[in-house]
C-alpha cells in the first residue's frame, strides 16, 4: 500500500515538472561591417568605422580585420585607431555590447578622389562564429552601395513625409502638414493638392471666387471628401500614378474665363491620438474649406484664395522652378515653403497617401511608398521570383518591366493584420542617373510592434 | 416573525391571489429513481414531487466519464450543444439555440461571477467538479425563482457538505491525449487533484481541496512556442492554459439550523503564442533574432459564500450571502524565441468586476395541507471596468466604471389540489438602477396520473438584461465603429415547457422511464448589433430581432439488472425575424438530434464500461460577420465516448480509462451562404480536436 503511495507522489512529481523543446537552428555569432561603403572625401580628418555584432556578444574576444589599398599608404595618408599590425588590426568584442568601431585618421590631408581603402574581417576569434554579411567595408569615390534605411516616419501618427535618396544614403523630412498646394515645376501649368492630408478639391461653375459661399457649396460638401466609399468621388482627387495630367485640379488656361473657381476640402490634421500598439492613427481633425481659383502669371501661376464665406480674397504669385517638382504653398503660413529635395536627389517617400479602390473610390493609405515619377525614377515589383533577392544581381534586371506609376511600392510592401513587411515581394529602382537598386522591406513596425517605423535595405547593382 | 409581516405586504402589493383547499399530507411512493432536488424547489424534494422537470446528472455520471468541469460533461444531453472558442479557450453553452445568455449556471445554488455577466455567459471551463455531489437541470423559465437571464433554464451544481467517514481523502490525477498529441510535460492534459475533508463532529465538516487543470493546448497544423519559421504557424490551434482551483468549505448541519461558509479561488493563465514571426533580419551580418508579441492572460476569480438555513417555527429559511471578485490581467510582451527572452514586458489590468450578493427564501409563510407559500429577494450589486475583449477598447474608455444594482422580490407558491394535482404560481419584481422595473411571472403544473404517468407544465415570463459590452463597448477608430448603445432595452421573453412521463416496472429487474417534452421559447426585442449607417460604416447593439424556438424531445431509459440504456431524440425549429427600418429578413434553423447512453457494471470484478453517443444533425444557423448576418449550415457530427473503469483494493483505488471524441470530430465544414456584403468568410467551425484517450488514476482513503 505504501509503495503505491510512494509511486504515485512520484508520477505526480514528473508529471507536474517542466520541460522544453526546440524547433529551430540558431544563426552563428557573426560580426559585420554596419555599411558596406563610405565616401573617402566626406572624412574630415577623421571617421568612425561601425562594426556591429549579430547578437549582444556573450563572450570576451576579438576581430581582426584587414586592410587593402589602392594608391594609398598606411602610416603616410592615414592610419587607425587602434593602429594597424602588418596590414591587421585588432578590435576587441567586448561582453555584453552588441557594437563596437575603430578610427580611420586621415594624416596630411591627403585624400584624393583615385584612392581606394578596404577593410575586411579576416577572422572573429569566438566559438561558434561566422564571417558572413557586409564582411568588408570600401573607403573610395563611387556610388552608395546600399545599406538598411529606417525612414524617419514618425511613428503612430505617421506625421512626417519621407524623401530618400538612394545613392547618397540621405533622407529628407518635412511635416505633412505644412504644404496644402504644390505648384507644378515643369512645362505643364498644374496644381497637386496634399493627399497625405486627405484633401479633396472640386471645380464649380463659377468664375467669381467672391460669390462663392458657404451656402452655394452646401450640396456639394459632402461629396468632395476621401472615403465616402462612393467610387465616383476619384474625381475630386489627384491620379494615384502621379501623372501630372491627371490632377483633380485642370491645366490652368491661359485664358483667365476658362478657369473656375474651386472648392477645397482641406482634409484632416495629422493624428495625435495614441492608438493600440500595431494600428496608426494618422487622422485627427477636419482642417476646413478653401475657395481657390489659378491663374497663369507668364511661365508662373497666380493663386487666389479665401475662407468660404469671405467676400475678398488674397492672391499670390507663384514661379515654376525647373529644379523642382514643386513649388509648394501653405495656407497656415501664407508662403512657399520648402518640402521635397530638387527633383534630381531623391528616388523614393514615404507619406500618408490617398489612393483610389475600385468599388470604394478614394481611401486613406498609411505606410505608402511612392517613386519620384517626375523625377525619372522607374520601378518595378517582383512577386514570389524565382531568383531569391539575396541572388538578384544587374544581370537579372529587365527594361521592359519597368513602370512610371509612381505606386509600385505603394502598400503592397506591408501586411497590416500581421504588422509584418510581405517577405515574398521586392523592388527594382532606376533612378534618374541610371543607378539600378534592388530594394526589399525589412520591417512595418519596430521591435515593439508599433507602426510608422518601417525598415529597408538596399542594394546597388 | 418581522420578516413575515414585510414579505406578507409586498405579496398583497402584487395582489397575488391564492385558492386554497385543504392539504393533505404528501404520500408519493418512493422508488429506486427517486432523488432529491432542491433547484426552484420551496424545500428539497425528490424528483416526482417536483412541479419542474429537474433531471440530475449524478456524481456517478460525472466519475463514469472523468468530467473535471462542466464542459466535459454537459455535451452529451438533448438540445444542449457545448461550442468550445478555440482561440479564447472558453467554452459556452447553447440551449434550445439560445446561447448562454439565456442559461444561468449556479454553484449550491447562487450565480457566480464571470467577465461577462453574473451567473449567465459562464466560461464551462471555469466550472471545476472537485467535490460535486449531483447537477440539476431545469429546463423552461426561471426567472421567478431566479431572476433576470434565465429564460432557457438553470443548471445547479449541488457540492457535498457533510461525510459519513471521519477522514476523506480522495485525490486523482488523470492524464488526457489532446488528439494524437500528448507528451508527459509538453503536450496533453494534465489533472492532478486532492481534496482532504474531515468530519470534526456529527454536524461539523470541513473540507480543503485543491485542483490543477493544465491543459497544453491542441497544436493541429501549428508548431507551439519554440518554432521561428516566418510561415505563421508558430503557437497553437487551441491556447494552452493552466487552471488552479482551490477551495475550503465549513459545513455545520444540525436539526434546526445549518449553515456553510465557502470560498473558491481560481487562478488562470492562457497562453497565446503569436503565430506571427518577425525575422528581425539583419542584412549586415545576414542573421535573423525572430521574435513574436506574445501575451498571457491571467484570470483571478474569488468567491466567498455564506449560507444559512433553518426555520423559525413552522417558517423555513434559506438565505445565502456571497462577495465575488474577478480580475483579468494582460501582460504582453516581446518574445525573442532563440533567446528565450522576454522584451518590453506591459502589464495591465484590463477587466475587474466584484459582486455582492444576497439571497433569500422563506417557506411556509402560510402554510395549510393545501397551501405552501414561499417568497424571497434577491440582491445584486455589480460594480466594475472593463470588457473581456479588452486590447479592442479604444484608449481613452478603459478606465470606464460602471454598476448594475438588482433589488428583486418574488414570490411564488405551490397548491395542492389533491395528491396528484398541483400548480405553483410565481411572481417576481425587479427594480434596477439601469432599467425600466421588470416583472417576471411564472405558472407551472404537474398531475400524477394513474399507472405511474405525470404531467408537468411550465410557463414563463422573463427578461434577458443586456449586457456590459451590448451597453457600453467603443470601439472606433478611422475605418471602423463599432458602439455599444446605453439606451438599450431589455429583451422579453416567453417560455413553455410541457413534459409527459411514465415510469413502467416490468418485472423485478426491468424499468423504463419514458419522458416527451414539448417547449416553445419566444423572444423579442433581442439585441443585435447592426449596421447603423453604411458610409462611413458604423455598427451598434440594437433590439431587432425576435426569436422562437419549437422543440419536441423523447427521452427513454431502460433498466434491467445491472444494465442502462438511454435513447432519445430530439428536434427543434428556430425561426429569426431581423426587422431593420430598411426592411426584415428572416431565417429558419432546424435540428436534429439523437442521443445514447449505454452502461454496464460488473459487480463481481467491480468494472463498468460505458458509451455515450450523441448525433447532432445539419444545423442551420444565423452568424454575424461585421453587422451582416450570414445564413451558416454546419454539417452533421457525432460525439462517441467510451469508458471503463475499475476499483481496487477494497475501493480504494479506481482506475478509469476512456476515449474521448472516437469520431475523431475535429472541425465541421459549412457552408456560408451569402447575406450581406461579407459573403463566403467562414468554412469550417471548431468542434473538437479529435479523438483522445484519458487514463484517471483515483486514490481514496476513508478512515
Amino acid at each position: 500500500m505504501k509503495k503505491l503511495q510512494i509511486i504515485l507522489l512520484f508520477i505526480i512529481a514528473i508529471l507536474t515538472s517542466c520541460s522544453k523543446d526546440a524547433l529551430f537552428i540558431e544563426d552563428p555569432f557573426v560580426v559585420a561591417f554596419q555599411e558596406t561603403s563610405g565616401k573617402l572625401l566626406d572624412i574630415d580628418t577623421q571617421k568612425d568605422i561601425k562594426l556591429i555584432y549579430s547578437e549582444t556578444a556573450y563572450e570576451q574576444s576579438i576581430v581582426k580585420i584587414r586592410i587593402t589599398t589602392e594608391n594609398v599608404l598606411y602610416g603616410r595618408d592615414f592610419i587607425t585607431i587602434p593602429a594597424a599590425e602588418g596590414n591587421e588590426l585588432s578590435v576587441p568584442i567586448n561582453i555584453n555590447e552588441i557594437e563596437n568601431k575603430f578610427q580611420i585618421v586621415e594624416l596630411n590631408n591627403s585624400f584624393t578622389d583615385v584612392m581606394k581603402i578596404t577593410f575586411s574581417i579576416s577572422s572573429i576569434e569566438q566559438d561558434n562564429a561566422n564571417i558572413q554579411g557586409n564582411v568588408s567595408h570600401e573607403l573610395s569615390d563611387s556610388a552608395y552601395l546600399g545599406g538598411v534605411f529606417y525612414p524617419t516616419i514618425g511613428g503612430p501618427n505617421e506625421p512626417n513625409q519621407v524623401y530618400v535618396d538612394l545613392s547618397s544614403n540621405k533622407e529628407t523630412v518635412v511635416r505633412r502638414d505644412i504644404w496644402d498646394l504644390g505648384f507644378y515645376g515643369g512645362e505643364e501649368f498644374r496644381v497637386t493638392i496634399n493627399g497625405s492630408l486627405y484633401m479633396a478639391v472640386s471645380a464649380l461653375t463659377n468664375t467669381d471666387i467672391n460669390s462663392v459661399n458657404s451656402l452655394s457649396v452646401a450640396a456639394l460638401q459632402p461629396l468632395v471628401a476621401v472615403g465616402t466609399f462612393d467610387p465616383e468621388n476619384k474625381v475630386y482627387v489627384d491620379g494615384p500614378n502621379g501623372n501630372i495630367l491627371e490632377t483633380a485640379i485642370s491645366e490652368i488656361s491661359e485664358d483667365d474665363f476658362k478657369n473656375p473657381v474651386y472648392l477645397l476640402n482641406l482634409g484632416v490634421e495629422i493624428g495625435t491620438a495614441q492608438p493600440n500598439t500595431g494600428s496608426v492613427a494618422i487622422a485627427g481633425e477636419s482642417r476646413g474649406w478653401k475657395k481657390i481659383r489659378i491663374l497663369r502669371d507668364g511661365n508662373g501661376y497666380i493663386l487666389q484664395y479665401a475662407d468660404l464665406d469671405a467676400t475678398t480674397y488674397n492672391e499670390i504669385s507663384i514661379s515654376k522652378d525647373a529644379d523642382f517638382n514643386f513649388s509648394f504653398f501653405s495656407f497656415k503660413t501664407n508662403k512657399i515653403v520648402n518640402v521635397e529635395p530638387p527633383k534630381l536627389q531623391w528616388d523614393i517617400s514615404f507619406t500618408v497617401f490617398t489612393n483610389i479602390l475600385a468599388q470604394a473610390g478614394s481611401y486613406g493609405f498609411s505606410d505608402f511608398s511612392l517613386h519620384n515619377r517626375k523625377g525619372g525614377v522607374t520601378s518595378y515589383s517582383l512577386v514570389d521570383n524565382t531568383i531569391s533577392y539575396k541572388n538578384f544581381t544587374a544581370i537579372n534586371v529587365n527594361e521592359t518591366l519597368f513602370q512610371e506609376s509612381q505606386i509600385v511600392i505603394g502598400s503592397s510592401w506591408r501586411n497590416v493584420f500581421d504588422g509584418t513587411a510581405n517577405s515574398n515581394i521586392y523592388y527594382v529602382l532606376k533612378d534618374a542617373n541610371n543607378n539600378y537598386f534592388k530594394i526589399r522591406f525589412l520591417d512595418l513596425t519596430n521591435e515593439n510592434g508599433e507602426r510608422g517605423f518601417p525598415r529597408f535595405e538596399y542594394t546597388l547593382l | 416573525m418581522f420578516l413575515n409581516k414585510k414579505i406578507i405586504i409586498a405579496l398583497l402589493l402584487l395582489s397575488f391571489s391564492t385558492y386554497c383547499q385543504e392539504r393533505e399530507k404528501n404520500s408519493a411512493r418512493i422508488t429506486s429513481l427517486d432523488e432529491v432536488v432542491v433547484t426552484g424547489q420551496l424545500r428539497p424534494q425528490s424528483i416526482k414531487n417536483s412541479i419542474f422537470e429537474v433531471k440530475v446528472i449524478t456524481r456517478k455520471d460525472i466519475e463514469r466519464r472523468a468530467g473535471n468541469n462542466l464542459a466535459d460533461v454537459l455535451n452529451q444531453l438533448l438540445n444542449i450543444d457545448i461550442f468550445q472558442n478555440a482561440s479564447n479557450g472558453k467554452s459556452d453553452i447553447n440551449v434550445l439555440g439560445l446561447d448562454g445568455k439565456y442559461f444561468k449556471i449556479l454553484l449550491d445554488n447562487i450565480p457566480i461571477i464571470n467577465e461577462e455577466g453574473f451567473g449567465n455567459y459562464t466560461d464551462l471551463t471555469l466550472i471545476n467538479l472537485e467535490d460535486v455531489e449531483r447537477i440539476e437541470l431545469v429546463q423552461g423559465a426561471m426567472g421567478v425563482q431566479y431572476g433576470a437571464n434565465s429564460l432557457s433554464g438553470v443548471l445547479n451544481i449541488i457540492t457535498r457538505k457533510k461525510s459519513n467517514n471521519s477522514w476523506e481523502i480522495q485525490t486523482f490525477f488523470q492524464e488526457e491525449t489532446v488528439g494524437k498529441e500528448y507528451e508527459f510535460f509538453n503536450q496533453g492534459r494534465h489533472i492532478q487533484s486532492i481534496s482532504v475533508g474531515h468530519q470534526i463532529t456529527a454536524k461539523n465538516y470541513i473540507n480543503l481541496s485543491y485542483n490543477r487543470n493544465d491543459f497544453r493546448g491542441f497544436l493541429g497544423d501549428f508548431n507551439g512556442k519554440h518554432y521561428d519559421n516566418e510561415d505563421q504557424l508558430r503557437g497553437h490551434n487551441w491556447l494552452p492554459k493552466q487552471q488552479n482551483f482551490g477551495k475550503l468549505l465549513l459545513s455545520h448541519k444540525g436539526e434546526n439550523f445549518s449553515a456553510f461558509y465557502k470560498f473558491d479561488y481560481l487562478r488562470e493563465n492562457i497562453f497565446s503564442y503569436d503565430s506571427i514571426v518577425r525575422s528581425n533580419f539583419i542584412p549586415a551580418t545576414q542573421t535573423s533574432n525572430p521574435s513574436s508579441f506574445d501575451q498571457v492572460f491571467n484570470n483571478q476569480r474569488f468567491v466567498h459564500h455564506l449560507n444559512f438555513t433553518g426555520n423559525f417555527g413552522k417558517v423555513l429559511y434559506n438565505i445565502s450571502a456571497s462577495y465575488q471578485k474577478q480580475e483579468k490581467k494582460r501582460e504582453s510582451y516581446t518574445y525573442y524565441i532563440r533567446k528565450d527572452a522576454k522584451e518590453n514586458i506591459e502589464k495591465n489590468l484590463f477587466l475587474s468586476k466584484e459582486v455582492w450578493f444576497s439571497r433569500g427564501t422563506f417557506n411556509n409563510l402560510i402554510n395549510t395541507n393545501k397551501l405552501s407559500l414561499q417568497a424571497g429577494y434577491e440582491f445584486t450589486d455589480e460594480f466594475g471596468f472593463g470588457s473581456p475583449f479588452g486590447v479592442n477598447i479604444a484608449t481613452g474608455a478603459t478606465g470606464v466604471s460602471n454598476s448594475l444594482r438588482n433589488f428583486d422580490i418574488f414570490t411564488s407558491a405551490e397548491i395542492d389540489f389533491n395528491d396528484n394535482f398541483s400548480i405553483k404560481p410565481g411572481v417576481r419584481m425587479s427594480f434596477t438602477n439601469l432599467f425600466d422595473t421588470r416583472f417576471y411571472y411564472s405558472l407551472s403544473a404537474r398531475e400524477l396520473l394513474k399507472n405511474d404517468w405525470e404531467v408537468r407544465f411550465i410557463l414563463g415570463i422573463g427578461t434577458r438584461t443586456p449586457n456590459y459590452d451590448e451597453l457600453f463597448t467603443y470601439f472606433v477608430d478611422v475605418n471602423h465603429d463599432l458602439r455599444g448603445n446605453e439606451n438599450l432595452t431589455a429583451e422579453s421573453g416567453l417560455s413553455t415547457f410541457f413534459h409527459l412521463k411514465k415510469y413502467t416496472n416490468l418485472s423485478d429487474h426491468f424499468s423504463m422511464k419514458n419522458k416527451l417534452t414539448f417547449s416553445y421559447i419566444n423572444v423579442n426585442d433581442r439585441i443585435e448589433l447592426v449596421t447603423i449607417n453604411q458610409t462611413p460604416l458604423q455598427l451598434q447593439y440594437n433590439n431587432i430581432d425576435t426569436f422562437s424556438s419549437k422543440g419536441i424531445a423523447l427521452e427513454n431509459e431502460f433498466f434491467y439488472k445491472n444494465v442502462q440504456f438511454n435513447l432519445g431524440a430530439s428536434y427543434f425549429n428556430i425561426k429569426r425575424i431581423l426587422d431593420y427600418d430598411t426592411g426584415k429578413t428572416s431565417n429558419n434553423q432546424a435540428n436534429f438530434q439523437l442521443n445514447s447512453n449505454f452502461s454496464y457494471e460488473i459487480p463481481v470484478i467491480k468494472t463498468s464500461v460505458t458509451a455515450y453517443y450523441k448525433y447532432i444533425g445539419k444545423t442551420n444557423r444565423f452568424i454575424q460577420v461585421d453587422g451582416f448576418f450570414e445564413n451558416q449550415k454546419i454539417n452533421p457530427y457525432s460525439w462517441f465516448d467510451l469508458t471503463t473503469s475499475k476499483k481496487f483494493l477494497k475501493n480504494k483505488i479506481a482506475i478509469t480509462f476512456g476515449v474521448r471524441n472516437l469520431f475523431d470530430v475535429t472541425d465541421i465544414n459549412t457552408n456560408a451562404v451569402s447575406g450581406g456584403a461579407h459573403s463566403g468568410t467562414n468554412s469550417t467551425v471548431t468542434l473538437g480536436y479529435g479523438r483522445s484517450y484519458f487514463l484517471k488514476l483515483a486514490y481514496n482513503i476513508n478512515i
